[in-house]
C-alpha cells in the first residue's frame, strides 16, 4: 500500500512539473491539454488506464461532458491517445 | 456514535461474534445497529430470521440490516445513467450504455459501494452503535483503506483543476469569456471556482472523504479480528494490525474461534491442542496492547437473540 501511495505521488509529481512548464507560451493549447490529461486521468476507466478510485470517476463523471467531448475529439486518431496517455505517464 | 468492525476471513464466525457483539450492546441499553456489508449474507441466519434491505427491529435496542452491495450498484448507475443520457445530449444511447457496462465491471466499484453504505449508516444518528459485520479481509482492509486513499487522488485533482482554472482565467483575459463548442451547443466556461461544477463536487467529495477518515481512525470507531488459533493466524493477524496501522487505524481486540476447550482430549487432536497453546502464548507475548479472547467450540451453532446473548456474556465481554 505505502509503494503503491509512493508511487502515486511521484506520478502526480511529473504531471504537476509538466503542467508548469511554459506557461505563457499558447496559453489555449495549453488548457487544452491540461483538460485533456484531467479528463484522460479521471475518465481513463474507459480505455484500461490507471484510474483514481472509483468513487472518485463516479462523483464528478456527470460533469465531465466537455472533458468526455475533448477526449472523444482527439481519440479520433486513437494512436495519439495513447501516445499521449504513456507520455502523461512517462511509460514509453 | 460508536463503530465495531468486525474482520476476518470466511467461515471464522465474523458473523456470529458480531451479531453477539450487537445482542450484548443492545442488552446494556445502548441504541444499536447491526448491519452486515458481506455480499456473501448470513447475518439474518445468526439471528434466525429474515433480513434484507430494509432495517429491521430484531430485539430491544437492537435492529439488523443486511446490505445488497450489488443492488446498490445497479441502481446508482442505472440513476447515474439517465442522468447523463439526458446531459450529454451529443452523445449516443450506446455509447453511454457501453460506459456503463465498463463502470459496472471496474476494480474498486465494490469497495466503493461498501464504502458509501458505510457512510449511510453511520450518519443514522438515532442510533448510539453500528456493528458491522463485514466481507472477508482483504476486501474489508480496502474499504477502510478507501477514504484515504481516495482523499490523495481528490487532492491532487483538486489541484490539477485550480490550474485549469487559472489557465483558464488568462484565456477570458485576452479575449472575455470562454465559449466552447461542444457537439455544435455552445456553453460558456467559467474560471471561478465557484461555479465550475467539477470544482464544487471534488471540494465536496473532499470534506465526506475527510470526515469518513477521521471517523475510522477516531477513538470512537474499533476494528475486532476474528481469527482461529492457527499457527498461520498469529502472521496473518500481524499483517492486518500493520496495514490497518498505516491507514491509523487501530485493532481493539482479537478473538480466538472455535477454541477447543477440553479437560481430557483424545489423541486425535492432541496436536492441534498443543498448537492453540502455542499461538495463544505467542499471540499474548507479541501482539501488545490488544485484548486476545477466546470463543470455544460450542456443542451447537449459536442461533437466536438467547443464544448470541448467552455467547456474549461468556466469552465476549
Ligand atoms: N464458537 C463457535 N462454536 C460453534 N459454532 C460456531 C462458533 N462460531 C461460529 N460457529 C458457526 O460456524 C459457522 C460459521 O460462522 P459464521 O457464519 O459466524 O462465520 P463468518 O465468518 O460470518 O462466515 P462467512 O465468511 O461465511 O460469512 C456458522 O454456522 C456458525 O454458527
Ligand atoms: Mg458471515
Amino acid at each position: 500500500m505505502r509503494r503503491l501511495l509512493d508511487s502515486l505521488k511521484q506520478s502526480f509529481r511529473t504531471f504537476d512539473k509538466g503542467m508548469r512548464e511554459d506557461a505563457t507560451s499558447l496559453i489555449r493549447k495549453q488548457l487544452d491539454e491540461e483538460e485533456n490529461v484531467f479528463a484522460l486521468l479521471t475518465m481513463g476507466v474507459f480505455s484500461g488506464i490507471p484510474s483514481p478510485p472509483t468513487g472518485v470517476v463516479l462523483r464528478i463523471l456527470p460533469h465531465m461532458s466537455r472533458e468526455i467531448a475533448v477526449m472523444n475529439k482527439r481519440s479520433a486518431g486513437l494512436d495519439d491517445v495513447f501516445s499521449q496517455t504513456l507520455g502523461t505517464f512517462d511509460i514509453d | 456514535m460508536k463503530t465495531y468492525f468486525f474482520l476476518g476471513k470466511g467461515g471464522v464466525g465474523k458473523t456470529t461474534a458480531s451479531a453477539a457483539w450487537s445482542v450484548g450492546l443492545a442488552h446494556s441499553g445502548m441504541k444499536t445497529l447491526v448491519a452486515s456489508i458481506d455480499p456473501a449474507h448470513n447475518l439474518g441466519d445468526a439471528f434466525a430470521i429474515r433480513l434484507g434491505d430494509r432495517i429491521t427491529h430484531v430485539g430491544d435496542n437492537l435492529d439488523a440490516v443486511e446490505v445488497n452491495i450489488e443492488d446498490m450498484i445497479r441502481a446508482y448507475l442505472d440513476e447515474l445513467s439517465v442522468k447523463m443520457k439526458h446531459t450529454y445530449s451529443y452523445m449516443s444511447a450506446m455509447n453511454i450504455d457501453g460506459y456503463f457496462d465498463i463502470l459496472k465491471n471496474s476494480p474498486g466499484i465494490e469497495e466503493y459501494a461498501t464504502m458509501e453504505a458505510i457512510k449511510k449508516f453511520v450518519a443514522l444518528t438515532e442510533y448510539g452503535v453500528v456493528v458491522f459485520d463485514t466481507p472477508p479481509t482483504g476486501m474489508t482492509i480496502r474499504v477502510l483503506a478507501m477514504p484515504r486513499v481516495s482523499l490523495l487522488w481528490t487532492e491532487q485533482l483538486i489541484k490539477m483543476r485550480k490550474r485549469i482554472l487559472a489557465t483558464r482565467g488568462m484565456v477570458e483575459n485576452v479575449q472575455g469569456k470562454f465559449e466552447a463548442e461542444v457537439d455544435g451547443e455552445k456553453v460558456v466556461l467559467s474560471s471561478r471556482e465557484k461555479e465550475d461544477p467539477i470544482m464544487q463536487e471534488l471540494v465536496s467529495y473532499r470534506e465526506e472523504l475527510l470526515a469518513l477518515k477521521d471517523m475510522f481512525s477516531s477513538d470512537q470507531s474499533y476494528v475486532e479480528i476474528v481469527t482461529m488459533a492457527e499457527d498461520l493466524a498469529l502472521s496473518e493477524t500481524k499483517r492486518i494490525i500493520e496495514s490497518l496501522g498505516k491507514f491509523k487505524i487501530r485493532v481493539r481486540a482479537i478473538y480466538l474461534n472455535k477454541f477447543f476447550a477440553m479437560a481430557n482430549p483424545p489423541e486425535e487432536i492432541q496436536g492441534k491442542m498443543e498448537e492453540q497453546e502455542r499461538v495463544v502464548g505467542r499471540m499474548k507475548a507479541e501482539i501488545r496492547g490488544i485484548e486476545v479472547k477466546n470463543i470455544p467450540l460450542l456443542r451447537k451453532s449459536p442461533r437466536g437473540i438467547n443464544e448470541l446473548l448467552d455467547v456474549y456474556s461468556k466469552y465476549l465481554v
